[in-house]
């Protein structure tokens, strides 16, 4: 059966979304063209440089993997409206565990990566439930102790970097090279495997999410608590199960950036695949199943902004002003409501000329 | 006002060209179901919604209200049903919300606040402190703080959406003489309600709206209450619902000596006990806000009492969690029905499976077994006549009517031995509140216990078979056949005039 | 090593900077109490706060004043803050996501903009910028707990008599008494014609303008000139600062004193054997410890008068 109220709000959200990357892409050029010398390289670069060769588009879906599972967490966080930030710390912890596990732990090959990988996702999922316990125990603000929580987890993973396990022999800080049966290997270029346990995850957290009880009682706590502890879900653990989750997912990105990208661990101060986590939920509008077009759309800018670092005389860090732009109108329920409202009257006329007399006690 | 259309946001055409007019200090009835138009109306007259079409005239002058403060600056004010009020803030300072006056042109001048205050109390002879909190006050003097807010205002016209709902019958009749005290001083009142009796007392005109469109103007002495209830309801209202007498069984629900606190420190519930048996309906009548509400709370476990003991079929469950009652064969129909009873946001289907998601029915290993759902669903919108384009459609943008048939098919079709049933009908449409009606009593006939609590009195009395009543958080009354009773008994007790002797009240336990 | 700490401490110079340290804490708590009454949580303090110690750099670097850089810095703050009033209260933006935004532009945006305007990367020591002066009080050195004010910021005295403007603000102003009503009852406010949204507005905009100073306290007189990151969680402690104070003036500056406490003293371990790393985390510990007692204590407190009406209750 079709459903046309569905159908029109799906068309609405298509046009608003496009509507928001045209804003913030123009916000861009804007930019561009007053910072730069030759605006018209930098905004070739940024827009167009990733579709270049094919080493680009390779480069593109190397960086998706960190957003696609970082994206993942945060959507199954959101989708129960916890405010949890701490994927960014989870990303950072779940790699340095890998870490770990990749440089002491000797193991043969396959496993050895399926192990470190794992080893990240479970101190991850176990740190989740600090903030967890502490919100549905004592009602604590998840969002706030999260925050904090980031910044322990780096000076902690710091401490240990500096103190034990690094690499003297180096100039730079860094641990020892991880043993060569724990990497990740490459599909193509440096884009590795964990791309496809990234979509794999796609599909795990959307089936979840969509198919299973428990995915059905974080999206319901998130619609509703109250109807949701009238109804029998145990509303607590929902919120501790959705939290532990995206612990999980963040950390698994860790992991497997690491892994699959580097030899050694190096991160000093949080990576940010967290905060692109929450860019990518809120285009993603919480459904799991369209986070690889969103993340792919973040590594697609985020390439072509290093592009336009390198080749032009515009710094990267335009990338989080476009971030910033597209989340903050994404996210904006009420951008273009006028349009919306328009619609919905003249559908709303043409169904009353049309049915009237056949709704009855409607 | 002429030619009032508004359509909403979700589909909903409120009000479809929709004519009002009234006349300068008189007091004029607004009439109509919950969900007829009349709140829509009201709040364009107050600028608060924007209609699509039609204009409004205010002395013969063509006026458009954007905004509350384009409304009240042309003498327009309105005292809403759910007070507007800050409740950590003083009477004064409410008073004066908005038009403070100001000391040394920056601060805020409490004198002149509570000045001001006592001036106009004086002059409309409605006493008050102006400087108790309004969190400290009780429910008609806070009615009366909102009227003089209007006045304060510079009002000429007063909207008074339901003002009685939440009064005393002595606060009722105080307010009646205030409000023909102000008609006489040249004041405008519009009345919005659905009691006849205080319509035809106090009103000189009536309006009455259904289903979005106005049904005409009367003058109140020109017109039946019969004529009225017809206008209002489109029909006859039915008198009597046909059901075979109860022929009660073991008892399913025993509530001993209930005793609640409130988080205020209100005493809402005193040594409350009763018996809800198997294959009958137990009514719970009571002017609202006398503790059924509080005692609701208590069985579905959101509140716990300061002592006593609610069993079920022999078993305690205070203290147990919401799935564990859904387990043993309770259900709920909440009074609240888009914050407890649905989720707006999810789908027809997922409101639908809420109580039963973990059951093995609609599982599969670790999935949703989708055929399951999406069979037991159809079934349940047919079954129920839910009225909607697909079970994929958002509850949300639903009729109030269809929203609680959805929340009563999950409810009903659980295979419940006790139905907890908190205003069922409240604010939907005659099709579907006799639609529920009709479930109910077949439930009940066929061995489930009903324990309904409503603030409509025909409802109870027409559906109960037998009836407690609540009053200031004690039973006061228990019949144990309903067949007889009277409104006028009734009224004694709901009221707190009269109330049974403790042996009388013990029946109610069926120890 | 305790003693060691112990002796550092109980000094004048640790209460110093103590006082040096709570200040731009003190300024955005200030920010979030505002904020919050309004019924807006601002979270995106931190990102304002990292603005305006940029801006703050910039202006006094043009102008070569501290005072237009510091007031600068404030503006930006307004201004940030009306651009959240814009997308939450008029295009339906999440007022948290709104805060996430912001956060970005201050961690991301910020190094764009200082190349933008400066064409420096990462941070400003390049630039002229001015600093804010000390109140230098001579006299008071040497007095103990008073000697700690002898050589303080203006901005840091600034900061206390905010407190008090504050606390002015919200209780004896028709501003404040509209900001409190709007947090409270939204609805009562709008029924009297009250503009809900220009107050929320205003409280947003003042909410900016502190946070501004904040910044401007960080990169003009805490540190010389403005660093990628530099505001370091200052923000988001502050949100913690604000709820366990309640909602007060006062009670936001005990517990943003509470919290500079921490930060200092994990500055003054920096010599001693535990390694700098570890105690650097000291002031986010507290503050999750902080915020789970409060609201611990909170749940608690319901709990405990529930207990003791069912007593009476019973008893009666």
């Amino acid at each position: 059966m079709i459903n046309s109220d569905r159908l029109l709000e799906l068309k609405f959200s298509v046009l608003r979304g496009l509507a928001a990357i045209f804003v913030s892409i123009s916000v861009a050029a804007i930019l561009i063209f007053i910072i730069s010398d030759q605006p018209g390289n930098a905004l070739f670069q940024l827009l167009l440089s990733p579709l270049g060769n094919e080493r680009q588009m390779w480069n593109i879906l190397e960086r998706m993997i960190p957003f696609l599972f970082t994206g993942l967490a945060v959507c199954v966080m959101f989708s129960a409206k916890q405010f949890n930030l701490a994927a960014e710390g989870s990303v950072m912890l779940g790699a340095f565990m890998a870490a770990m596990t990749a440089i002491y732990v000797p193991m043969p090959p396959i496993i050895h990566p399926i192990v470190s990988i794992l080893v990240g996702v479970i101190t991850c999922g176990l740190l989740m439930l600090i903030p967890a316990l502490l919100h549905t125990k004592l009602g604590a603000n998840v969002l706030v102790s999260t925050l904090m929580l980031n910044f322990i987890i780096q000076f902690c993973v710091q401490f240990v970097l500096v103190n034990i396990v690094a690499d003297r022999s180096q100039g730079a800080l860094m641990t020892y090279q991880f043993l060569e049966t724990a990497g990740i290997p490459a599909i193509r270029f440096n884009t590795s495997y964990g791309l496809v346990l990234g979509l794999a995850m796609v599909v795990v957290v959307s089936l979840f999410i969509y198919r299973t009880r428990w995915g059905y009682a974080i999206r319901m706590v998130g619609l509703n608590k109250e109807f949701s502890a009238y109804s029998g879900l145990k509303v607590a653990g929902i919120i501790i199960l959705c939290q532990v989750i995206g612990g999980m997912l963040a950390g698994m990105g860790g992991a497997v950036e690491m892994l699959g990208f580097f030899d050694r661990f190096r991160w000093r101060l949080l990576p940010g695949y967290g905060w692109n986590g929450i860019t990518i939920a809120i285009l993603a509008k919480n459904n799991p199943a369209l986070v690889p077009f969103a993340a792919f759309f973040l590594a697609y800018l985020s390439r072509g902004a290093v592009n336009m670092t390198i080749h032009a005389d515009v710094p990267f860090e335009m990338m989080d002003i476009i971030q910033a732009v597209i989340f903050l109108f994404f996210a904006a329920e009420k951008f273009l409501a006028g349009y919306r409202q328009k619609m919905v009257v003249k559908k709303a006329k043409r169904e009353l000329g049309e049915d009237l007399p056949a709704k009855k006690g409607g | 006002m002429r030619g009032i259309t508004k359509i909403y946001p979700n589909g909903i055409a409120a009000n479809q060209a929709v004519d009002f007019s009234v006349r300068a200090g008189e007091i004029h009835a607004l009439m109509g179901e919950n969900g007829a138009g009349k709140s829509t109306l009201m709040k364009i007259l107050m600028g608060l919604e924007q209609p699509q079409e039609g204009e409004i005239f205010l002395g013969g002058e063509k006026v458009s209200f954007a905004s509350p403060q384009a409304a009240i600056a042309k003498g327009v004010g309105m005292v809403h049903q759910h007070f507007m009020l800050v409740p950590s803030l003083t009477v004064a300072e409410n008073m004066v919300l908005g038009i403070e006056p100001k000391k040394h042109g920056v601060f805020f001048d409490r004198a002149g606040a509570v000045a001001l205050t006592k001036e106009y109390s004086e002059r409309y002879g409605l006493p008050l402190d102006p400087n108790a909190k309004i969190a400290d006050i009780s429910v008609g003097m806070k009615q009366k703080v909102e009227i003089l807010k209007a006045l304060v205002r510079g009002a000429k016209i007063l909207i008074l959406d339901e003002p009685t709902a939440v009064l005393t019958t002595r606060e009722t009749e105080e307010l009646f003489k205030q409000l023909v005290i102000l008609k006489e001083q040249g004041f405008t009142v519009i009345f919005i309600s659905h009691k006849l009796w205080e319509v035809k007392q106090i009103t000189d005109r009536i309006t009455i709206m259904r289903g979005g469109k106005s049904m005409g103007v009367h003058t109140t002495a020109g017109i039946s209450e019969q004529e009225i209830s017809r206008l209002m309801v489109g029909r006859d209202v039915m008198l009597s619902l046909e059901k075979e007498k109860a022929e009660p069984g073991g008892s399913v629900l025993n509530v001993r000596g209930l005793n609640y606190t409130n988080q205020w420190g209100n005493r809402m519930l005193k040594d409350v006990s009763f018996t809800v048996r198997a294959g009958e309906i137990l009514g719970v009548a009571g002017v609202e806000g006398n503790g059924q509400s509080d005692l609701v709370r208590i069985l579905w476990g959101f509140e716990s009492p300061d002592s006593g003991s609610v069993a079920f079929e022999g078993a305690e469950i205070l203290g147990e969690p919401q799935s564990w009652l859904r387990e043993l064969g309770i259900s709920y129909i909440p009074e609240d029905r888009m914050v407890y009873g649905a989720a707006g946001g999810a789908s027809i289907e997922e409101n639908l499976i809420s109580d039963r998601a973990w059951g093995k029915r609609l599982n599969k290993g670790p999935f949703f077994n989708a055929g399951a759902i999406r069979k037991e669903c159809d079934d349940l919108i047919k079954r129920f006549k839910v009225l909607a384009r697909s079970r994929g459609q958002r509850v949300g943008m639903l009729s109030g009517g269809n929203i609680q048939k959805v929340v009563v098919a999950r409810e009903f079709s659980a295979g419940p031995k006790l139905i907890i049933a908190e205003q069922p009908t409240r604010g939907i449409d005659v099709g579907a509140t006799e639609f529920i009606r009709a479930r109910m009593v077949e439930l009940s006939r066929q061995g489930a216990g009903v324990l309904l609590v409503s603030a409509d009195l025909a409802e109870v009395m027409q559906l109960s078979d037998s009836l407690i009543v609540m009053y200031g958080g004690e039973v006061v009354a228990y019949f144990e056949d309903t067949s007889a009773l009277t409104d006028a008994e009734m009224g004694e007790y709901m009221l707190g005039l009269s109330k049974q002797s403790a042996e009388e009240l013990g029946r109610a336990a069926h120890d | 090593m305790f003693e060691q700490i112990a002796s550092s401490v109980f000094t004048t110079a640790f209460l110093a900077s103590v006082l040096r340290i709570t200040t731009p804490i003190l300024f955005a708590a200030l920010a979030s109490v505002i904020s919050e009454r309004a019924g807006v949580a601002n979270i995106g303090l931190e990102g304002i706060m990292m603005l305006g110690a940029l801006f703050g750099v910039i202006f006094s670097a043009w102008t070569q004043s501290a005072f237009v850089g510091v007031v600068g810095a404030g503006l930006v703050g307004v201004l940030i803050g009306l651009m959240m009033g814009w997308f939450s209260l008029k295009l339906g933006t999440d007022i948290i996501l709104s805060g996430i935004a912001v956060n970005m532009l201050g961690a991301g945006g910020t190094i764009f903009l200082l190349f933008m305007f400066t064409g420096l990367r990462g941070n400003s020591a390049a630039l002229d910028s001015r600093m804010i002066p000390a109140l230098e009080m001579h006299f008071l050195e040497g007095i103990p707990v008073l000697g700690a004010f002898a050589r303080q910021s203006i901005l840091t005295y600034v900061a206390l008599l905010c407190v008090f403007l504050v606390f002015v603000l919200l209780y004896k102003t028709p501003l404040g008494l509209n900001i409190r009503a709007v947090g409270e009852n939204p609805h009562a406010a709008d029924s009297v014609g009250m503009s809900v949204r220009k107050v929320k507005y205003i409280a947003l905009g003042i909410s900016g303008f502190l946070a501004g100073l904040g910044g401007a306290y960080m990169s003009m007189f805490y540190s010389r000139g403005f660093t990628t990151d530099m505001v370091a969680g200052r923000g988001f402690i502050a949100l913690a600062a604000q709820a366990m104070g309640r909602g007060e003036p006062l009670g936001a500056m005990l517990s943003s004193l509470l919290f500079g406490a921490a930060d200092a003293l994990s500055h003054h371990m920096q010599g001693t054997a535990l390694p700098s790393q570890l105690v650097a985390t000291i002031p986010y510990v507290i503050t999750i410890i902080g915020l789970s007692l409060y609201a611990a204590r909170t749940i608690g407190k319901v709990k405990r008068a529930r207990k003791a009406r069912a007593q009476t209750a019973t008893n009666a």
